[in-house]
């Protein structure tokens, strides 16, 4: 009877974690933000270049920085008629005590835990990202253990391209300072944008029009059938 | 007819009586239509308050020496203050030595959400009443380069299937057709590449906008409204500060903030992250890189006016 | 120099007859029968009426047109575009009567020139009402302003229409004033201006095309035929409009010409409108037989697209009354005073009109350079204004006409002091 207690609470908990884990990218938790790695750096120019074309970059004072999260998601238990109401939990909690299925690949089989998760993310098993030994952390496909925080790097073991166009900027936006020499650049990291369990962009609403002169909406319609 | 005998004998007198009378009905005739035409032309009046005799009599921006400018920055913000009651600053920005401002779409993730559109309104002071912005997204049908498939009034959720989206502003072209276009030099392509217009010099002939071929400029068909507190008070003479009525304006790739290192404001708006600006001079730069990297598409090229805006695939 | 008659009294100075010319010919601009002033108080009120609605225009902004971003230019630049023809074809009759020393044709051709001084008025007008910042008009000055020439065409449309309007001022000016004066007009002082304005006539409508010709972002604009169409156009409107003037002279003034004249403007008509015809038919084959991007404004034109169809009754009326226009003009009546011969001008006039100005500007800008179909249709204002355009070019035209009249049929000289009542 108990058992059947917790295991309602924790589906609540996990389900709400989820969402949680889904809107991090909206930014309204506390950010973290890590200087990027060397290789990722900025480079400044060098001063012995000889084309006229090629501008001698100011150095670069400041850094890009990434967004990280802040580290293994805790399942919060909001529970009215508890006394550790504003508790967290990790994951561990609960995976410590159940075997791994590390054939599972599909929503479809999460009966009793994790209700309503989506996972729509290829082929992938669950335990091809999540540390089967540590819940706590993320496994790189060498079975490495790979932080939470370093999400890129698992996502950059399939996503290279994407990875090396993120490098580059041409993959993920950016905000602050396009010059280096005068203020710092801010980055999202992969699931600032893309849910993990299911990385699809979501779909989006057009909000704002320009309309133009004596055409009402009615008219602006008609641009094309 | 020929002259009677009696006019001949007072030639240096040429008043006859019927002239006389003629002269008068012609005098009051005249007179009529001369008041008339003022009343006809008495609207006016009301356009002179737009237009000072300092804001008149203001040379072209080039000529205008430090402390002219410094005059005439100080009146645009008391216009401003006049006019839309809001404190603003006025900066004017110059081009970044040793740089060439140079954009990219991302067409492979771009999915027509027109953040930046929205951003642009805002950022750059547009008139909130026709949602004005310096950016049109096309939505297109998947397999086809050609415009005459798309539609710029697509609206609900994006991305729809078999689509794809094309964001067009000023392409900020190294052959501008537009700045050829200008009968008074009031628009021109500075160092870093960036096409400006003086709102003060220009005369609102509108052959820019003819001659473009991005739809890239706009017109000011009436005052700008916008509402004191929307105003973006961070704003520099050849980029966002309000427009005068009757000017051609356009997208400045905002130098007021990108002059001062800052990414623009359709940049940062996309939620995509689509949007690449950087100066090409800097061979290290993301523009760089993609340039040399990626498969780039050039709007229109085939017109020769030699874009700095290029379109991307993943 | 002198002539006989004058040798009796003191020659008068040019700088005290020129003057008092002036004051004269402006007595008797004015001065006229019950229905000459009707005339007047009528083209006045239109005037106001426009001049009242610019006025308007100016202070509350441009929104009162129905332009658009889309559609930049609209009535005025269209109206603008048929004025430099109509001034170009009023002085295409100084070819025959001076390169084959047609001696009939001279009485037509300061009509003409008179035609040309009052449509390049309306030109300036046009040009002036389309202007979002009128006051700042100075700044295209030579000199005091910024003149981006020889690079926008603009600024040589600027030079080739002022420079135009001098000349013709200086060869009707110096015609009438010798005929004032009673003198032989000294060759010098005028057949250079005359063959000047023959090749700066060219000039006009040439410059005018290339305004939009030389756009490469507006396909259905940027074609190498456009300066030869609307060369071959003006050939047809503005020897149409002279006749029609000559036919009013002759009833209101008595200020008639031989027949031969008309003839030679009819024989050139014809001419003209059949090689304006087979141009535009070239034309309208390339895009539709080619098909694609080039053909889509024409095709908006001519058939309508995405179901808009604002101009097609427009160029369908232009391609009637042109066609028809032409077949009276290829009738034997036409080469008599008939009532055939002014319909037919009244016709191809029209005709053009339309082709030139609305279905050749709009369509420009019709799908815009993003391919959206924005359509335009002139709002109240742009006819007040478009309207006050004309009425204030044919006041000018009835002023220059009336002088001309008057000194041509020896009414007023130096001789006559005083204007007969």
């Amino acid at each position: 009877m108990r058992f059947t207690h917790i295991f309602v609470l924790l589906t609540v908990c996990t389900l709400l974690s989820t969402i949680t884990l889904m809107n991090s990218n909206n930014g309204d938790t506390e950010m973290q933000f890590a200087t990027l790695n060397s290789e990722l750096e900025a480079t400044p120019g060098q001063p012995s270049n000889p084309t006229p074309l090629s501008a001698e970059a100011s150095p670069a004072k400041f850094a890009i920085e990434i967004h990280q999260p802040d580290g293994p998601p805790m399942i919060e238990l909001k529970v009215p008629d508890s006394d550790t109401a504003e508790a967290k939990i990790a994951c561990s909690t609960c995976h410590s005590l159940r075997e791994p299925d590390f054939s599972n690949k599909s929503d479809v089989a999460l009966d009793q835990f994790h209700q309503g998760l989506k996972v729509s993310h290829g082929q992938l098993a669950c335990y091809a990202c999540h540390n089967p030994q540590d819940m706590g952390a993320l496994r790189g496909a060498d079975g490495s253990r790979i932080e939470f925080r370093n999400v890129i790097s698992l996502c950059s073991q399939c996503h290279g391209k994407i990875a090396e166009a993120f490098a580059h900027g041409a993959h993920g936006g950016m905000n602050g300072f396009w010059d280096l020499s005068r203020g710092p650049q801010l980055k999202n990291n992969c699931i600032d944008c893309h849910a993990p369990h299911a990385p699809r962009y979501p779909k989006m609403i057009v909000g704002f029009k320009p309309h133009d002169r004596f055409l009402d909406l009615k008219d602006e319609h008609a641009t094309h059938p | 007819m020929p002259p009677t005998p009696e006019s001949q004998n007072k030639q240096s007198l040429p008043i006859a009586e019927n002239v006389t009378r003629r002269a008068i009905v012609k005098g009051g005739f005249a007179t009529l239509g001369a008041s008339a035409f003022v009343a006809a032309v008495s609207p006016l009046r009301n356009a002179t308050q737009y237009t000072s005799p300092a804001a008149f009599l203001q040379q072209h921006y080039t000529e205008l020496s430090a402390e002219d400018k410094v005059d005439v920055i100080a009146r645009l913000e008391a216009e401003t203050k006049e006019n839309y009651g809001a404190d603003v600053q006025i900066a004017d920005d110059r081009p970044i030595p040793g740089t060439k401002f140079v954009y990219a779409i991302n067409l492979s993730v771009c999915n027509g959400n027109g953040k930046c559109v929205e951003a642009c309104h805002r950022e750059n002071n547009h008139d909130r009443s026709t949602n004005q912005s310096y950016i049109r997204v096309i939505e297109m049908p998947q397999g086809t380069m050609d415009l005459e498939q798309g539609s710029t009034t697509y609206s609900g959720t994006v991305p729809k299937d078999g689509k794809f989206y094309l964001p067009v502003q000023c392409q900020q072209c190294d052959a501008p057709p537009c700045v050829n276009a200008c009968p008074v030099k009031a628009t021109w392509k500075e160092e870093d590449g960036i096409v400006v217009v003086d709102y003060n010099w220009c005369i609102g002939c509108r052959y820019c906008e003819a001659a473009c071929p991005y739809h890239a400029r706009r017109f000011n068909w009436k005052k700008p409204e916008i509402p004191a507190d929307e105003i973006n008070p961070d704003q520099s003479y050849l980029s966002n500060r309000v427009r005068p009525v009757g000017v051609v304006e356009k997208c400045t790739f905002c130098l007021h903030r990108t002059r001062r290192g800052k990414l623009p404001a359709c940049l940062e708006a996309c939620p995509t992250g689509a949007r690449v600006f950087g100066n090409i001079l800097d061979k290290n730069s993301n523009i760089r890189w993609i340039l040399e990297n990626k498969r780039v598409y050039i709007l229109k090229e085939e017109l020769g006016t030699k874009p700095a805006f290029f379109y991307y695939f993943q | 120099m002198s002539t006989t008659a004058l040798q009796t009294r003191q020659q008068p100075s040019t700088l005290l007859s020129y003057p008092r010319f002036l004051a004269r010919i402006a007595w008797l601009a004015t001065d006229g029968s019950l229905a000459f002033y009707a005339w007047m108080t009528l083209l006045t009120a239109i005037s106001l009426v426009g001049a009242n609605a610019w006025a308007s225009q100016v202070a509350g902004g441009m929104i009162a047109t129905n332009m658009t971003d889309q559609v930049s230019w609209g009535l005025y630049i269209a109206n603008f575009t048929f004025c430099v023809g109509l001034a170009a074809g009023g002085v295409m009759m100084v070819i025959p009567a001076y390169l084959y020393d047609d001696e009939e044709m001279h009485k037509v051709v300061i009509v003409g020139e008179g035609v040309a001084i009052a449509a390049i008025v309306m030109c300036i007008l046009s040009v002036v009402v389309d202007l979002g910042r009128p006051d700042r008009f100075w700044h295209m000055l030579p000199g005091i302003g910024k003149f981006n020439w020889p690079i926008s065409m603009l600024t040589w449309d600027i030079i080739v229409l002022n420079g135009y309007m001098v000349i013709n001022l200086h060869v009707v000016g110096y015609l009438l004033y010798m005929h004032y004066l009673g003198r032989k007009p000294s060759p010098i002082w005028y057949i250079p201006f005359v063959f000047l304005s023959i090749f700066w006539a060219f000039s006009i409508h040439t410059v005018t095309a290339f305004l939009y010709c030389g756009l490469g972002g507006r396909p259905f604009w940027n074609t190498a035929l456009l300066a030869p169409r609307f060369l071959a156009s003006a050939f047809v409107s503005g020897p149409a409009f002279i006749i029609l003037v000559m036919r009013v002279l002759r009833i209101t003034s008595g200020y008639g010409a031989p027949p031969g004249p008309a003839q030679t403007l009819i024989r050139i008509i014809r001419v003209s409108m059949v090689v304006n015809l087979i141009m535009l038919f070239s034309e309208l084959f390339t895009l539709f037989y080619t098909g694609g991007l080039h053909a889509t404004s024409a095709k908006y034109l001519f058939f309508g697209l995405h179901g808009h169809s604002g101009l097609v009754a427009w160029i369908w009326a232009a391609m009637a009354l042109n066609i028809t226009g032409t077949i009276l003009f290829f009738m034997k009546e036409s080469m008599k005073r008939s009532w055939i011969r002014i319909l037919a001008c009244i016709l191809c006039i029209t005709g053009i009109w339309i082709e030139k100005g609305m279905g050749l500007i709009i369509p420009g800008f019709i799908p815009s350079t993003l391919h959206e179909v924005v359509e335009y249709s002139p709002s109240i204002v742009e006819w007040k204004v478009t309207a006050g355009v004309w009425a204030f070019g044919l006041l000018t035209l009835t002023l220059i006409l009336k002088v001309i009249a008057s000194v041509f049929t020896g009414r007023v000289s130096e001789r006559s002091r005083f204007v007969s009542s």
